[in-house]
């Protein structure tokens, strides 16, 4: 069995056994929401029916409700798939990467950091349908023969990896998510009294009985998948920047955007789980469970990956300039200095400048500046897809075709609907599931439990 | 601990076991506690017992060790599903781009497989993983007997909390085997 | 015996039921229901017409057409290709006919479908004015428009001909009693019969009177011409024979005076020893002006001036006696000598060309031709013009009649002189009746007392004398669609001419004159379209010519009028909408102006620094469209017009300002309705002639206009899009020369040492040795950017017009355009020197020169053979074709856009809402949203859905057919017979296009030159379509 160092801090606080676990977890399930949640709710539920009008609109009248023309063929569509996929990254980075490094602090913040993934993925995922001229013809992107025969899709197109990719990624984290779940939906049967919630969690738990043999199986698999998502979770955002890196748009044909896209996929995925978690952490009391020490750890890789995000912007500058080609050259200068000087510079504060307070180990602890933080990173990570899908396009080649990009009112709506979207599945989803993978944070409380921590230093010492 | 209590256990044992009841009558005795579990588990195993099965709330390290289980070979058949799906992305780009249907797409040379491929590496990956990552969990549920609906498999509801049940076959003095438990932790026997 | 037995056809009849009894008394139980529909008014004039009325229109007209034995019209009009089976569904015949609007003149060739005339096409066999302008390609779509009118209309009712008939004769029966005139007006008529008519009715009415006037009018320059010739004609102007053409304030590429000269200066433009050049004097940026070698800004009441300095000049080299010009200051007459010497060593072979239609500058103009000896040469008086002969002093005179009350009926043949002379408008009304002749209740027409509804060209029959000696024939392509009548007919029915019909009329005319009873002649005619009266032009006689230079000296010019305050306004007309006749017609106002790239409206032009001084500016939104300022102007007559937007146009000379004829129509139409505003309101007096006044005032006022132009950069930035050289490089120097030439393909270091782009290559390529590979070629020094290219790509591939809003958004359709660059001051050399860093050098390369050299570049799909579009569509709904075509699938696009997100040229065009059958929102494109519109469609082109993906597709549908006609001819195609329609409508041969794989072609030749280039060679893309530099002739 698993010992540590008792100077590491502890990743449980407060004095628990497994059965406190037990029903810390399912408290907020058992328990009626608060009004915060309902309030918080009903918003969401707004958001999301405005966005749903919207798009009914768009499909009934056609793209032409949106600010896009025949120079920028893309704007807030695509801008807002990516960052929500970019969001969707931390979620099975931290439950992959994480459980294959075996960091065990994962365990608080994996549940919910999965959870988020494939909320936001669901909203990236809707983008690229409802961004099409016919979205009624939408199932043309599969590799299914029409009626007159082979009819193919064309395999050379990034767009059509993008299907492939978002659809593996999401499938493949939804049933990584699912396995996580069974156990803790078996203890959620076990514990229910209405004969409701028992049977419908009986039904999701599988009928899960936590055999030795299934424990065996159970970790296996989820050390295989671990080990699949964890290549998977970079292919997704290296086959998304491929839209743009194989094209021959000055400012999008550029090499250096798959490692640059994952690292701000993470970047901005991380903030996200930090501003999940941090509302959470209040709203269900789980400060001994989602501790500073968390919120420290991943405001240092937001520090890290920040930066990462940072070389890359400054080498795209010099590659540009070094590589003297003129349609390059400019591109980057109108970025910097053109109409949309503005939408360039808010992504360089927020992406690559705010996260350097992090080095500060008074201002990483902090709980409200990390929440402050997390929200400017991803307003900076939406600039910044902004910024390289509409400034690049808007001036490209021929100068007699330039021109410029305003978002109309449907492209905002649809935006904050999804963003209502994601929260209204998000709050429900932490009513109902268990928010911490419990099984397996109790295979740590003995070694990384305070309580037990405590005891291990009082007597024998050498270890 | 009351009977009624008891009583239930009693039903839902039976009601689980009644295969293995029929054969070898088992033992079950109920844990606190993970590392009493483990020692029970050796115990017993040193004293020639065979463990029938052993229900934990958590994965405790080293238990299918200390029950002598074999490793599983899911991680085998993961490979195989892997290489599965990558001759069927090959396959597929294959037929579609290069036999079937092959096209001037952008100059893009669709004469011969290996000159278009390089375009159909993310497709071959993702399939890969794809294929490998959803038949190895619809294995896993089958071999564990996993599904929608299936009744819960384990005997006491407090296995999935904070108890640990540990199943012996009785094998001569059934008291013998109960003072063993005892004095490793059991809290409960029946 | 009388057989008396009756065979009962069945137990009813036997009965004797009324029924039976009926049908046997009436075969037919019920009639076709053609007449009810006919006279049905409401059905006809609802501007919306059901889809039954529809089927019944295409149904009568196609058989009307097809059925070549009952319909008159059609049985004398004969295919201009002979086939026995030339209406085979799917089979397009092409009529000869000619087109004639007043100011427009064109010999064309109509093709139909099933009966329709759905494009018009140029007439290769005409040897003058056989091009179609942007206007005569927009014509077809005019006949569909269901604003025409209808029916006869007296007194604002609707009534039939024989009613309407009767009134005006009355009329003028009455008028003709009580000695007041009658009065014909109309635009400038060349027509020999329609004059025969005229003749004849002055015979028997004496106190008949037939004015005519030109909307634009040239009145002053014609009476320059009689001076010199004796007969009240302008000269034709023969360019091809010219060396050098300098023009002040000539817009002639824009068929100022209605020969069209844009052919034959296109040929001489391309580069050789002997290329013309092109001298331009002028103030607005005219289309002519933007094509010159060297451009000068003049205010336009410089213009005399600079014509006398030129005349002076020569005159002391010819030993002319000088006449006294006004000064000129240091500059220009360095100027005006440089321009005379140049002009002199062309003795001969050059051209001066005044603008205008003033008398005093015609008669510098000639004089200095004549002093040249240019006459005879260059400038052709034996072979006159015919097409400008309208008297403005005549004019005048019928405005005092009018006003005195003289005029008992006043006749309005198919002209709007409410509209073009507004200080007639109240005038109209004092004649005893007014009728109009007239296919729109236009603004004229709508004061008349009686309408009489005329056709559409294309269902009328008439002659035309468009120069001396050469003769076109009209011929109706359709049975009319409404209840309209020819002008003529009308014109007979009042006058008690013997109702001939417009065809007897005409026949009759050459059959009796020209063709002395050769019916065969008159057959070929109108098969033709053309008949010459002479062989060759030295058959014409030489017209005695007057001494023209006797009249010089008294030659009052007015001075150099920059002591005046004020700005000056010029007038002038747009490529896309000339006189505004055609203001109804969706192409014509979607179709960008080739300066200003602004369509959808007319615009006060300003030079930058006026705008600056006066505090007026034009600003992008931050969805990219174009706002300006409004001013109100007031001219020094008085004349007001109120918010005026304002265009800062580079080039234009400082201290004055244009603004285009042809807009702010008020009842032309729903599309044609508030456009812009009416220049003609500002013109009077001499200014009428001059086409320009001096001392404006202009004060901006409160609120922004909205433009709706399509090109917000003007210049390139630096970037090597259009290539350009001069001609003494051209001829010296090599184009590939180490890096040094003039036309030099980018190179880039690979292992395998420097290779070209499409050498540098990473894949094996597709084979296109083979077979077709379709290839075409534009050459930048020919093309003059008029635009007829790209009305006609709209008439051939039925595109969407998507209305003012929409084109603001840069949302227009066009799949072909023509990009407009102008100079800037700032360029890479220049901030070296200057030591100006990139960010503020790319700043001010943005900004245009005060007066910059333009180029224009027609840029459609480039058909890339190795395309990114097509590399990156998900479905595969865009792949290439063997013949080097980048295909379109429609029904499989499923609109993602990336493909035009990809295209380096931005030549893909999506479907941003359902442009067609789509009333509501799309009630302007009329060609598609309502049933009689859509009569104009291309059956062979799809009418694209909404959400798809659209571009230029090289005209496939015409390849396949020619190669399907050479097929069944069983022999290979040849060079010429598949072409698109842009290159079919290019009248300066900018265009062409053929198959590159066929070695004796054009287009593998143009593929060969040394001008060729392909744009954006470096992006890899390797087009199907290439360029030929610009060669600018400095000499």
């Amino acid at each position: 069995m698993h010992y540590e160092a008792p100077v590491r801090e502890p990743l449980v606080l407060g004095n628990k056994s497994y059965h406190d676990v037990t029903v810390e977890v399912a408290r907020p399930i058992e328990t009626a929401p608060p009004r915060s949640w309902w309030i918080a709710f009903s918003i969401a539920l707004l958001l999301f029916l405005w966005g749903v009008g919207n798009i009914l609109y768009t499909i009934g009248y056609g793209i032409g409700t949106w600010g896009l023309n025949k120079t920028v063929g893309w704007a807030w569509d695509i801008t807002n798939f990516v960052w929500w996929v970019g969001i969707g990254h931390a979620g099975t980075l931290i439950s992959a990467v994480l459980l294959l490094f075996r960091q065990k602090w994962r365990m608080a913040i994996n549940r919910s950091a999965e959870a988020m993934t494939i909320f936001s993925v669901i909203q990236a995922a809707l983008f690229p349908g409802i961004h099409m001229g016919r979205i009624w013809l939408a199932y043309f992107v599969f590799p299914i023969p029409n009626q007159f025969g082979s009819l193919w899709v064309n395999f050379n197109s990034p767009l059509l990896w993008d299907v492939f990719a978002i659809s593996t990624y999401f499938s493949v984290s939804l049933v990584f998510w699912y396995v996580g779940l069974i156990p803790d939906f078996a203890m959620l049967r076990d514990r229910a009294v209405k004969p409701v919630q028992k049977h419908i969690y009986g039904i999701l738990s599988f009928g899960w009985g936590g055999k030795a043999k299934h424990w065996q199986r159970f970790e296996e698999v989820s050390l295989v998948l671990a080990g699949l998502a964890t290549p998977l979770v970079l292919s997704v955002h290296t086959i998304v920047s491929m839209d743009f890196a194989t094209s021959v748009i000055p400012g999008w044909h550029t090499t250096i955007f798959p490692p640059y896209f994952v690292a701000g996929a993470i970047f901005s995925g991380f903030a996200m789980v930090q501003t999940l978690l941090i509302i959470m952490r209040k709203m269900f009391k789980m400060e001994h469970y989602i501790t500073i020490q968390h919120i420290e750890m991943m405001n240092i890789i937001i520090m890290v990956t920040g930066s990462i995000v940072g070389v890359a912007y400054i080498t795209e500058l010099f590659i540009a300039w070094y590589s003297g080609v003129e349609y390059e050259q400019y591109a980057f200068l109108n970025r910097a200095t053109g109409p949309y000087w503005w939408a360039y510079w808010s992504m360089m504060t927020c992406n690559v400048f705010s996260p350097q307070f992090m080095w500060f180990k008074k201002l990483r602890t902090n709980l409200i500046f990390t929440f402050i933080i997390s929200i400017v990173v991803n307003i900076g990570m939406w600039f910044e897809r902004f910024v390289i899908i509409v400034t690049s396009l808007h001036r490209d080649y021929l100068p007699s075709s330039w021109t410029m990009f305003a978002p109309t009112s449907v492209d905002i709506a649809i935006y904050l609907g999804t963003i209502g979207f994601f929260f209204v599945l998000f709050l429900l989803y932490a009513r109902t599931f268990p928010v911490i993978a419990q099984a397996e944070l109790k295979t740590i409380l003995k070694s990384s439990g305070e309580e037990q921590k405590k005891h291990h230093s009082d007597h024998d010492g050498h270890h | 601990m009351d009977t009624t209590e008891n009583l239930k256990v009693g039903e839902l044992t039976s009601a689980h076991h009644s295969a293995h009841v029929a054969e070898t009558p088992v033992l079950s005795a109920m844990f606190r506690d993970d590392d009493d579990l483990l020692s029970a588990v050796k115990a017993v195993r040193a004293k020639g017992y065979v463990v029938a099965e052993a229900y934990t709330p958590f994965p405790v390290h080293g238990l299918d060790r200390a029950m002598g289980l074999k490793e599983t070979r899911i991680a085998i058949a993961a490979f195989f599903y892997g290489a599965l799906g990558l001759s069927t992305a090959i396959a597929m780009t294959y037929y579609m781009m290069i036999v079937d249907w092959p096209q001037n797409i952008g100059g893009k040379p669709s004469f011969t497989y290996a000159m278009n491929m390089p375009a159909f590496v993310p497709i071959l990956f993702e399939l890969t993983v794809f294929f490998a990552a959803h038949l190895m969990v619809w294995t896993f549920f089958v071999r564990n007997g996993l599904y929608p609906g299936r009744k819960a498999q384990n005997p006491d509801p407090r296995t999935t909390d904070d108890h640990f049940l540990l199943e012996v076959e009785i094998k001569g003095e059934r008291s013998a085997l109960e003072s063993l438990m005892k004095q490793h932790g059991a809290v409960e026997l029946h | 015996m009388a057989e008396t037995k009756k065979y009962w056809k069945g137990l009813e009849e036997l009965s004797g039921s009324a029924a039976v009894q009926a049908l046997r008394e009436n075969e037919f139980a019920s009639e076709l229901p053609v007449d009810r529909f006919l006279s049905d008014d409401k059905n006809l004039n609802s501007s919306s017409t059901s889809r039954r009325d529809f089927l019944k229109f295409l149904g009568f007209s196609t058989a009307a057409a097809a059925l070549a034995a009952c319909e008159a019209p059609v049985v004398e009009s004969i295919p201009y290709v002979v086939k026995p089976d030339n209406l085979v569904p799917g089979i397009p015949s092409y009529y000869a006919s000619t087109y004639f609007d007043g100011s427009d003149f064109a010999s064309i060739l109509v093709k139909t479908r099933e009966g329709r005339p759905i494009k018009v096409d140029p007439n290769p066999q005409a040897l003058i004015n056989g091009s179609t302008n942007a206007r005569v390609q927009a014509s077809v779509l005019s006949l569909y428009d269901t604003q025409r009118l209808k029916r006869p209309v007296v007194g604002g009712a609707e009534t039939t001909w024989n009613a309407l008939d009767g009134k005006v004769s009355e009329a003028i029966r009455s008028a003709t009693a009580s000695g007041k005139s009658v009065v014909l007006l109309s635009s400038t008529v060349n027509s020999p019969s329609y004059l025969a008519m005229i003749e004849q009715i002055r015979g028997s009415y004496a106190n008949f009177r037939h004015v005519s006037y030109d909307a634009l009018s040239v009145s002053g320059k014609l009476d320059a011409c009689e001076k010199f010739t004796g007969l009240r004609a302008l000269p034709v102007y023969s360019i091809g024979d010219a060396n050098l053409v300098v023009g002040v304030d000539a817009d002639f590429l824009n068929e100022a005076n209605g020969q069209s000269l844009s052919g034959e200066y296109g040929k001489r433009r391309k580069p050789s020893a002997s290329m013309l050049r092109h001298v331009q004097f002028e103030s607005v940026m005219s289309l002519t002006g933007a094509n010159a070698d060297k451009r000068y800004r003049i205010l336009p009441s410089q213009r005399p001036a600079v014509l006398a300095g030129i005349y002076n000049a020569i005159a002391a080299k010819a030993g002319q006696e000088r006449i006294n010009a006004p000064t000129l200051d240091g500059d220009w007459n360095k100027v005006v000598a440089k321009t005379a010497d140049e002009l002199w060593i062309h003795r001969s072979s050059s051209l001066v060309l005044a603008g205008g239609g003033d008398y005093e500058s015609e008669m510098l103009a000639l004089g200095i031709n004549q002093m040249l000896g240019n006459f005879g040469k260059t400038v052709v008086l034996k072979y006159r013009n015919r097409l400008r002969t309208g008297d403005e002093t005549a004019l005048q005179g019928l405005a005092n009649d009018l006003k005195s009350g003289s005029v008992g009926v006043l006749i309005l043949d198919r002209c709007n002189p409410a509209y073009d002379r507004p200080a007639m408008a109240e005038l109209l009304s004092k004649a005893g009746m007014l009728v109009g002749i007239s296919n729109h209740l236009d603004e004229s027409a709508s004061l008349a007392t009686a309408v009489a509804p005329s056709h559409h060209y294309l269902e009328d029959w008439a002659d035309h004398q468009p120069f001396e000696g050469y003769f076109a024939m009209q011929q109706p392509v359709i049975r009319p669609l409404f209840d309209s009548r020819s002008s003529m007919e009308s014109i007979d029915r009042w006058f008690g001419l013997g109702s001939k019909s417009a065809l007897q009329r005409v026949k009759d005319h050459w059959i009796s004159t020209q063709f002395a009873g050769d019916s065969e002649a008159w057959n070929r005619f109108v098969h033709d379209g053309l008949y010459i009266a002479f062989d060759s032009i030295g058959q014409l006689s030489e017209p005695a010519l007057v001494d023209g230079m006797a009249s010089m000296k008294e030659l009052s010019l007015s001075s150099n009028s920059a002591g005046a305050k004020g700005l000056e306004l010029s007038v002038y007309s747009k490529a896309g909408m000339g006189t505004g006749r055609l203001a109804n017609n969706p192409w014509l106002q979607e179709l960008p102006d080739p300066i200003s790239r602004a369509s959808w409206d007319n615009y006060l032009t300003m030079s930058a620094s006026d705008a600056k001084e006066l505090g007026i500016e034009n600003t992008t939104q931050s969805n990219g469209a174009l706002n300006g300022t409004r001013v109100n102007i007031k001219t020094a007559e008085g004349q007001v017009l109120e918010s005026v937007p304002v265009l800062i146009q580079p080039g234009q000379a400082k201290g004055s300002v244009g603004l285009a004829i042809g807009y702010g129509r008020t009842k032309a139409g729903k599309v044609g309705d508030g456009v812009g505003v009416n220049a003609f309101a500002l013109l009077s007096g001499s200014s009428l002639n001059k086409h320009f006044m001096s001392g404006l005032s202009i004060e901006p006022v409160e609120g922004e206009h909205e433009f709706a132009c399509v090109q917000l950069h003007h210049t390139m930035m630096g970037r090597d899009i259009v290539r350009e050289t001069t001609l003494s490089d051209f001829l010296n120097r090599p184009a590939v020369d180490g890096g040094s030439g003039w036309n030099e393909r980018t190179q880039f270091e690979t292992y395998a040492g420097p290779l070209t782009a499409d050498k540098a290559n990473l894949w094996k390529d597709f084979d296109h040795s083979t077979g077709h590979f379709w290839n075409l070629s534009i050459d930048l020094s020919s093309c003059i950017g008029c635009g007829a290219c790209v009305v006609a790509c709209h008439a051939e591939n039925n595109v969407p017009v998507v209305g003012k809003e929409e084109v603001r958004k840069s949302r227009d359709m066009h799949w072909l355009r023509i990009d407009r660059y102008f100079s800037s001051d700032m360029n890479e050399s220049v901030a070296e020197e200057e030591g100006v860093s990139a960010i503020d050098m790319f700043r001010q390369m943005e900004d245009p020169s005060e007066n910059p050299q333009v180029v224009f570049q027609p840029v459609m799909c480039q058909h890339c053979n190795h395309a990114p579009c097509e590399t990156v569509c998900p479905v595969a709904a865009t792949s290439h074709s063997a013949e080097g075509l980048n295909h379109m699938a429609y029904n499989r696009c499923i609109g993602t856009r990336y493909c035009a997100n990809n295209c380096p040229y931005k030549v893909r065009r999506f479907n941003w809402f359902l442009y067609h059958e789509n009333q509501e929102q799309f009630d302007i494109n009329y060609a598609m949203n309502d049933d009689l519109g859509r009569m104009v469609l291309n059956p062979d082109v799809t009418v694209r859905s909404r959400g798809v993906m659209e571009k230029c597709s090289m005209c496939v549908q015409r390849t396949q057919y020619a190669k399907l006609e050479a097929k069944k001819a069983g022999r290979p195609l040849r060079d010429g017979e598949a072409n698109t329609a842009c290159a079919q409508a290019c009248d300066t041969g900018a265009l062409v296009f053929g198959d590159a794989n066929d070695p004796q072609s054009k287009i593998a030749l143009a593929k060969k030159d040394d001008r060729m280039y392909y744009l954006l060679d470096e992006v890899g893309t390797q087009p199907s379509v290439f360029y030929q530099v610009k060669v600018r002739n400095n000499a």
